[in-house]
């Protein structure tokens, strides 16, 4: 603790994992998924880093670039698909091919409009039975399955988490500010 | 004279639900036009056959209408379709001889250590046409393990909740981090590789 390289060592040592841990938290931040316990001290870093404030531009811009190729999906429904598919699933089709819709249509449409089938009862009991063999299997495999060293739910989900849009406009604050270098800022914490 | 007011009130998806399985079979179209634009939507990140994504759309929905009377309502009835969704999407992609890739096959997913050089892209330029975006994108989606291609779409393109993603993929939390992360890193490094005038210098 006496020596300057020792202690100069020690600050870069606790500075390279600090940014560990905010690379690590920069897309749960930027995808609004940290709570604010989390995300103040990820500034507070971001503030400090003009290497980790890069890297969260970086991901900021390809935020951006999925944004952009988004497209609606609304042009590609067929008009008419909604009403087909109510027809067959009433008709009995329980979809368990993938038949020509087309072909499997001209069939349905002879059938009646009317029909007011209900889910096969038997099917229910079956698959309730595999729904709680599922459920006994999976409680045995978590106790058995070690943690990540990601963050756990638990604690994403400790206090409310920071809307995406409001992660964003903070980061764009960050970016605008300057760095303080990251020896004085090592000092600044002792 | 006396009019029937025909229009469909804004009926919320459990009583849907309900109603479908009492017999409505009105209800139950509703309930597909409700969703039937984001299945699509999700769909078409794995095909982009007209016919193919409509087949698999329908095959999720019939699905979820004879398994409808074992929707627990424990989560909200999109989280419950949309892991049908998934899950008929990647039986669609095994039987047309496009297998996914799981964890077995993928090395790559063994490891934990999430530690990846880092490659950074530029913001897009505003002169890029959305279209050609599209195109790039979907090209490299076409190229990434399914298990890296659906959290990528849930989150970026469907907007979903960690928590949401996790629940309909049946993962924990931190894998879905986990596997944004890798998915990402990949999608850059595709990126990058296919344009380097994207990335930063």
């Amino acid at each position: 603790m006496t020596e300057d390289t020792a202690d100069g060592r020690d600050g870069m040592r606790g500075h390279a994992m600090e940014c560990q841990d905010a690379r690590a938290s920069i897309q749960a931040y930027l995808d609004g998924e940290l709570n604010e316990e989390r995300a103040g001290p990820l500034r507070k870093h971001l503030l400090d880093c003009q290497p980790c404030r890069g890297s969260a531009q970086s991901e900021k811009n390809l935020k951006r670039w999925f944004a952009k190729a988004k497209t609606p999906a609304a042009n590609l429904v067929p008009r008419d698909f909604s009403a087909r598919v109510a027809r067959r699933a009433f008709a009995g089709d329980r979809g368990e091919n993938f038949s020509e819709p087309r072909m499997v249509l001209v069939g349905a449409s002879e059938m009646t409009m009317t029909s007011t089938s209900k889910p096969d009862e038997r099917n229910l009991r079956f698959i309730l039975s595999l729904t709680a063999a599922a459920a006994v299997f999976l409680v045995v495999l978590s106790v058995g399955i070690g943690r990540l060293s990601l963050p756990s739910s638990s604690s994403l989900l400790a206090s409310p988490k920071m809307s995406i849009e409001e992660a964003h406009k903070q980061l764009d604050v960050l970016n605008q500010k300057p760095t303080l270098p990251v020896k004085k800022a090592a000092e600044s914490k002792r | 004279m006396e009019r029937i007011a025909m229009e469909p009130q804004p009926v919320d998806d459990t009583c849907l639900v309900q109603e479908t399985l009492a017999g409505n079979q009105a209800s139950f179209q509703i309930l597909v036009e409700r969703y039937q634009s984001r299945l699509f939507s999700l769909t078409r990140h794995y095909t982009r056959n007209q016919y193919e994504i409509e087949d698999v759309v329908q095959e999720t929905f019939l699905k979820a209408y004879s398994r409808l009377a074992t929707f627990q309502h424990q989560s909200s009835f999109y989280t419950w379709i949309y892991r049908i969704a998934v899950n008929t999407v990647l039986d669609f992609l095994k039987r047309r001889g496009r297998s996914p890739v799981t964890t077995v096959e993928d090395p790559e997913l063994i490891q934990t250590n999430v530690s990846l050089p880092p490659s950074r892209v530029m913001s897009p330029d505003a002169r890029l046409q959305r279209e050609e975006i599209q195109q790039i994108t979907a090209k490299i989606l076409e190229g990434m393990p399914e298990i890296f291609r659906t959290v990528l779409v849930m989150r970026e393109f469907e907007d979903m909740a960690y928590q949401d993603i996790a629940d309909t993929l049946g993962i924990s939390i931190g894998t879905v981090e986990s596997r944004l992360f890798r998915a990402r890193a990949r999608f850059k490094d595709k990126l990058l590789q296919l344009h380097p005038e994207y990335g930063e210098g």
